[in-house]
């Protein structure tokens, strides 16, 4: 504890002026010469030969009160230990505030994000005066101020933005929202330093990963909410619950696997027997329908196995899945949404346009047996068909013949015939995936003739990769690392490893900005591999190479299982992304139909969406967690916005060390004075008291 | 002076008193036993004008005093009284001690009294009594002007007495007594002049002392003297108008109690219930003993309490104002 304003304490000088006051307010007795003193007893209770000082009971109060003040004006505070830094010397700032989910965890009796929040006021009390402060929260619709001298304004905004509900799910990660808060200080004039304070949690999400510097040269500086060694609680949390059919129990039976991890608290031991049983709840359509439980020791995961029959017709219900834990820390991740139907299949059909007695070159071969690997929930079902049946089947039924196909995969395949080839167009613009995979079949005259109106690219030649003019030796070529902020790898990460993979001809595309096709993957050479486009409402994904090993070893890599199950993932999402479709909060929701959509929100509001100039309609309001119900015409296409899994793991990583060097650290004071000022404000009202007391006797 | 007093005697009476003083007398309720013709009835038959009784004449009886067509009538002699008019020997004593000095500005306790003294004095002696005056007061008693005696000289003399008081220490109420019975004429009219608050001496509490005086006045009385206590208060000693916070410090004018300081507040209400019961006790023992017990305040006008002592004197009741309550 230390004084930011020892000089003050000369105040307590002021000490005496009750006690002279006092002094000199002891009213000389007026004398009276009197006859009568007879009568008058000295043994009167209150009389008493005064030599004392009057009324010793207020001149403490008073002395107190006084010597109060003076401490409240000297404003001792403690600083903290942690040591909190910032730059000495006047400079511009933003204060970045993680608005994750997981500054919801508790500590104690506040959460994570109230302890940023005073740690923040605390830092804005402390800045250096003439600092330009602006504010900004990982929160996409928090308050975004530009930095101003006016720190009360900033005060108000974060007080303002927490009484709104932070923090909640949908928040950027704090790397992701560094850059924006550096481009706040990008047009600050002058030479001074420019700084980003981003106050949240140690999490990954958070402030672990931080870089030291910022665009621009702004200064990064980490400050956790609380002290890193203080002890963090665990907590459980739901970190995913997958469903399948489960035909083999009923036709309309569901298998629902709920993944329960537990954090471990940091301060804890992890004892064997350290066993925390946590129910878990199954509501169907707000009926709580079966309950399990999970016994988990810290750090450690478990999984709740529910099977649910259907009941009726109904297409779809609305079920969650909750944890019975009223006291767990994070809160938040103890619940997840999901439809339920009996049928949430994707429909693949892989046309085999080069069917082989040998499994290494058969098309169909890889890809099925890479979604049996990696499609665990057995949402893909693969079929195939000859080119001549599906052309056939087409021209007997017309669309009826693609009505069920969700996605349809021309592996190396002729072009398909110019009087069925419409009707593959007008499915893939209506919400059919379409993946074209290369070989020696496949004529890119053909292709751009018939289907180029949906193709990602024009497709321009086959050539044979890696044999240049010069070379001696043909060397293949190999995968560039993939494009994962695709939503195609949406929750996949660093599986999918294809650097590995050779590549010997593939087939080279029409570069052509306009068709806003994104590449996906491509070689190293930079020639695109995999790119991809969305037509309509369905999705087109044209990969340059062969999917077998004609052309390339790319079924041979570990990457390939991700890869497959992802790519006909995608390509089935859009076209019924519909009944299961999940989506992460804050994602976009296409919405295939022809509209107008009524999209009712988990808290009951109705959004009205209707087509515009053929555009695609995409509802964007996807910030709260729960069930959304789409109705177009009769047609319904739910989905439900889930909790982001990466939320719940609150355990922190390392944290760069801050950059602001030890001469220009200022530690944060915090405050103690305001405990005393509540101590001023009731001796205050005692001294009123007494005196009125006094005065009324 | 219109009226021939002198400068102490003006000072003292003041010219309403003074005014009031030339058709008002001293008149007493009872007989008198004077010594010389006067203007009170007296208790004997005498030489008067009216008829008061007749006797049977015995030898040595004045044979001019033999009511002839009485005798005639009855066949025996007879003789005639009449009425017979004495003066009234006045005697005051005052209390010239420091308890009498308690007053606002000149208006003192001991002024009122010493001009209501005065006034009884003068007009005393207009009529022809005898006054004497006896004065008490630092711890001693001015007997010099006890001896009764008539004129104008007198009243000068006492009214001179009366202005020169040191009005302080204390009167000696013990002695008193015994210095009036010795020197005074039978059947007089004793007028005791003080506050009776605190008659306190050095060594003997203040009851004690007043019993005595008591005492020794209802003595008096028997001796068929009239005795009046002619009480002299102040309005602050009848209302204690002191009753807020602020300090006070009280100092017994006399010097003999102890000082004490508190707050008015603190102290109003037991010392006016102490003084109720004491002006009740006072009320009582006078009534006892035969004695007139006057009450007068030095803020009526001294005129005014002339009137009503003098009212008292020939016989009307004490109004209720001068009464304890």
């Amino acid at each position: 504890m230390s004084l930011l304003a020892p000089a003050l304490l000369l105040g307590l000088l002021g000490l005496a002026i009750p006690i002279i006051a006092h002094l000199l307010g002891r009213e000389p007795p007026r004398t009276i010469e009197f006859a009568a003193l007879r009568f008058l007893s000295p043994d009167e209770p209150t009389v008493t030969r005064r030599r004392a000082l009057q009324d010793p009971l207020l001149l403490a109060l008073r002395l107190v009160l006084l010597a109060l003040a003076v401490m409240v004006l000297a404003r001792p505070a403690s600083f903290d230990r942690t040591g909190v830094a910032m730059v000495a010397e006047p400079h511009d700032a933003v204060l970045l505030i993680d608005a994750s989910a997981s500054m919801a965890l508790r500590p104690g009796d506040t959460t994570m994000m109230d302890r940023g929040i005073a740690r923040a006021q605390t830092l804005l009390e402390s800045l250096p005066s003439g600092t330009r402060v602006g504010l900004m929260t990982s929160d996409p619709s928090g308050p975004l101020i530009e930095p101003t001298l006016d720190v009360e304004q900033i005060r108000s905004a974060l007080d303002k933005w927490r009484g709104q509900g932070a923090p909640r799910w949908g928040g950027w990660a704090l790397t992701d929202s560094v850059a924006r808060a550096a481009g706040l200080l990008r047009d600050t004039a002058g030479d001074r330093k420019r700084v980003v304070y981003a106050v949240g949690d140690g999490t990954e999400r958070g402030l672990a990963g931080l870089p030291a510097t910022g665009e621009g040269g702004a200064l990064i500086v980490p400050i956790p909410a609380i002290d890193p060694e203080l002890p963090r609680p665990g907590h459980v949390g739901i970190r995913d619950v997958t469903w399948t059919p489960a035909p083999d129990l009923d036709p309309r039976a569901l298998r629902i696997e709920v993944h329960v991890h537990r954090e471990a608290a940091t301060d804890a031991p992890q004892l064997a027997d350290d066993v925390l049983e946590v129910s878990v709840v199954l509501s169907v359509d707000g009926q709580t329908a079966a309950r399990g439980t999970a016994e988990l020791l810290p750090g450690s995961d478990a999984v709740v196995e529910f099977t649910h029959t259907l009941l009726g017709e109904v297409a779809e219900v609305a079920a969650s899945v909750a944890l019975e834990l009223p006291d767990d820390p994070l809160p938040i991740d103890d619940v997840r949404h999901l439809w339920l139907s009996a049928d949430d299949g994707i429909n693949v059909v892989v046309v085999n346009g080069d069917p082989s007695e040998l499994r290494a070159h058969d098309e169909v071969f890889f890809l099925a047996t890479a979604i049996s690997v990696a499609d665990r929930q057995q949402r893909l079902r693969l079929t195939s068909l000859a080119p001549d049946q599906l052309e056939a089947r087409i021209r007997e039924t017309g669309e009826r013949a693609l009505a069920d196909i969700d996605v349809l995969v021309l592996a190396n395949v002729r072009a398909p015939a110019e009087d069925v080839v419409h009707v593959i167009i007008s499915r893939v613009r209506a919400g059919m995936g379409l993946l074209v995979t290369s070989g020696d079949r496949v004529d890119p005259a053909d292709y751009d003739a018939r289907l180029g109106g949906i193709l990602p690219l024009r497709l321009r030649e086959q050539v044979e990769l890696g044999t240049a003019p010069g070379r001696t030796e043909a060397v293949a070529e190999g995968f560039a690392p993939p494009d994962l902020a695709h939503p195609m790898f949406r929750g996949i990460g660093d599986e999918i490893s294809l650097g590995s993979a050779r590549v010997r001809k593939a087939i080279l595309c029409e570069p052509d900005p306009r068709r806003q096709a994104s590449i996906v993957i491509a070689y190293t050479n930079g020639a695109p591999a995999l790119i991809a486009r969305e037509a309509g409402d369905g999705r087109v994904a044209m990969l340059t190479t062969s999917i077998d090993r004609d052309w390339a070893d790319l079924p041979l890599r570990p990457g390939f299982v991700p890869l497959a199950s992802a790519m006909l993932g995608w390509l089935g999402d859009a076209a019924a992304l519909a009944a299961s479709a999940r989506l992460d909060v804050g994602d976009p929701r296409p919405l295939a139909g022809s509209g107008p959509f009524v999209v009712t929100t988990p808290e009951g509001a109705e959004i009205t969406l209707s087509r515009d100039d053929g555009q695609p309609v995409v509802f964007r309001d996807t910030f709260v967690v729960g069930h959304y119900r789409v109705r177009d015409g009769d047609a319904t296409a739910n989905f439900v916005v889930g909790a982001d899994p990466r939320e719940s793991h609150t355990a922190w990583q390392p944290m760069a060390t801050t950059p602001v060097s030890d001469d220009e650290r200022v530690a944060v004071a915090i405050p103690q004075w305001r405990g005393l000022v509540v101590i001023l404000a009731l001796i205050l009202a005692a001294e009123s008291l007494l005196r009125l007391r006094r005065r009324t006797k | 002076m219109a009226h021939g007093g002198s400068g102490a005697l003006g000072e003292l009476v003041g010219p309403e008193l003074a005014e009031l003083l030339r058709t008002h007398g001293v008149a007493v309720r009872r007989p008198v036993w004077g010594r010389r013709h006067g203007q009170h009835a007296s208790a004997r038959g005498g030489l008067g004008l009216d008829f008061r009784d007749h006797r049977a004449y015995v030898p040595g009886d004045d044979p001019r005093q033999l009511d002839w067509r009485a005798v005639a009538r009855r066949d025996r002699l007879v003789l005639r009284q009449t009425e017979a008019e004495d003066d009234l020997p006045i005697v005051i004593a005052i209390d010239g001690g420091g308890n009498m000095g308690y007053g606002t500005g000149a208006q003192t306790k001991y002024r009122v009294a010493a001009g209501l003294a005065t006034a009884l004095a003068w007009a005393g002696v207009r009529q022809g009594d005898a006054v004497g005056l006896v004065c008490g007061g630092d711890s001693d008693l001015d007997t010099g002007l006890l001896r009764v005696a008539s004129g104008q000289e007198r009243v000068d003399a006492i009214a001179r007495r009366l202005l020169a008081a040191p009005i302080r220490g204390r009167t000696p109420w013990r002695r008193l007594l015994p210095e009036l019975a010795a020197r005074m004429p039978r059947r007089s009219l004793v007028v005791v002049c003080s506050d009776f608050l605190d008659l306190a001496e050095p060594e003997r509490d203040s009851a004690t002392v007043e019993a005595e005086l008591i005492r020794g006045l209802a003595h008096l009385r028997a001796r068929r003297h009239d005795v009046v206590m002619l009480q002299v208060l102040h309005p602050d000693e009848r209302e204690f108008p002191w009753d807020d916070r602020r300090l006070l410090r009280f100092v017994d004018r006399r010097g003999l109690r102890p000082t004490i300081e508190g707050t008015g507040a603190a102290l109003r209400r037991a010392y006016l219930d102490r003084l109720v019961a004491h002006l009740h006790h006072l009320d009582e023992v006078a009534e006892a003993n035969g004695l007139v017990l006057e009450r007068v305040q030095t803020d009526v006008p001294l005129h005014a309490s002339f009137v009503a002592l003098a009212g008292r004197l020939a016989g009307q009741p004490a109004t209720i104002g001068a009464s304890a309550t």
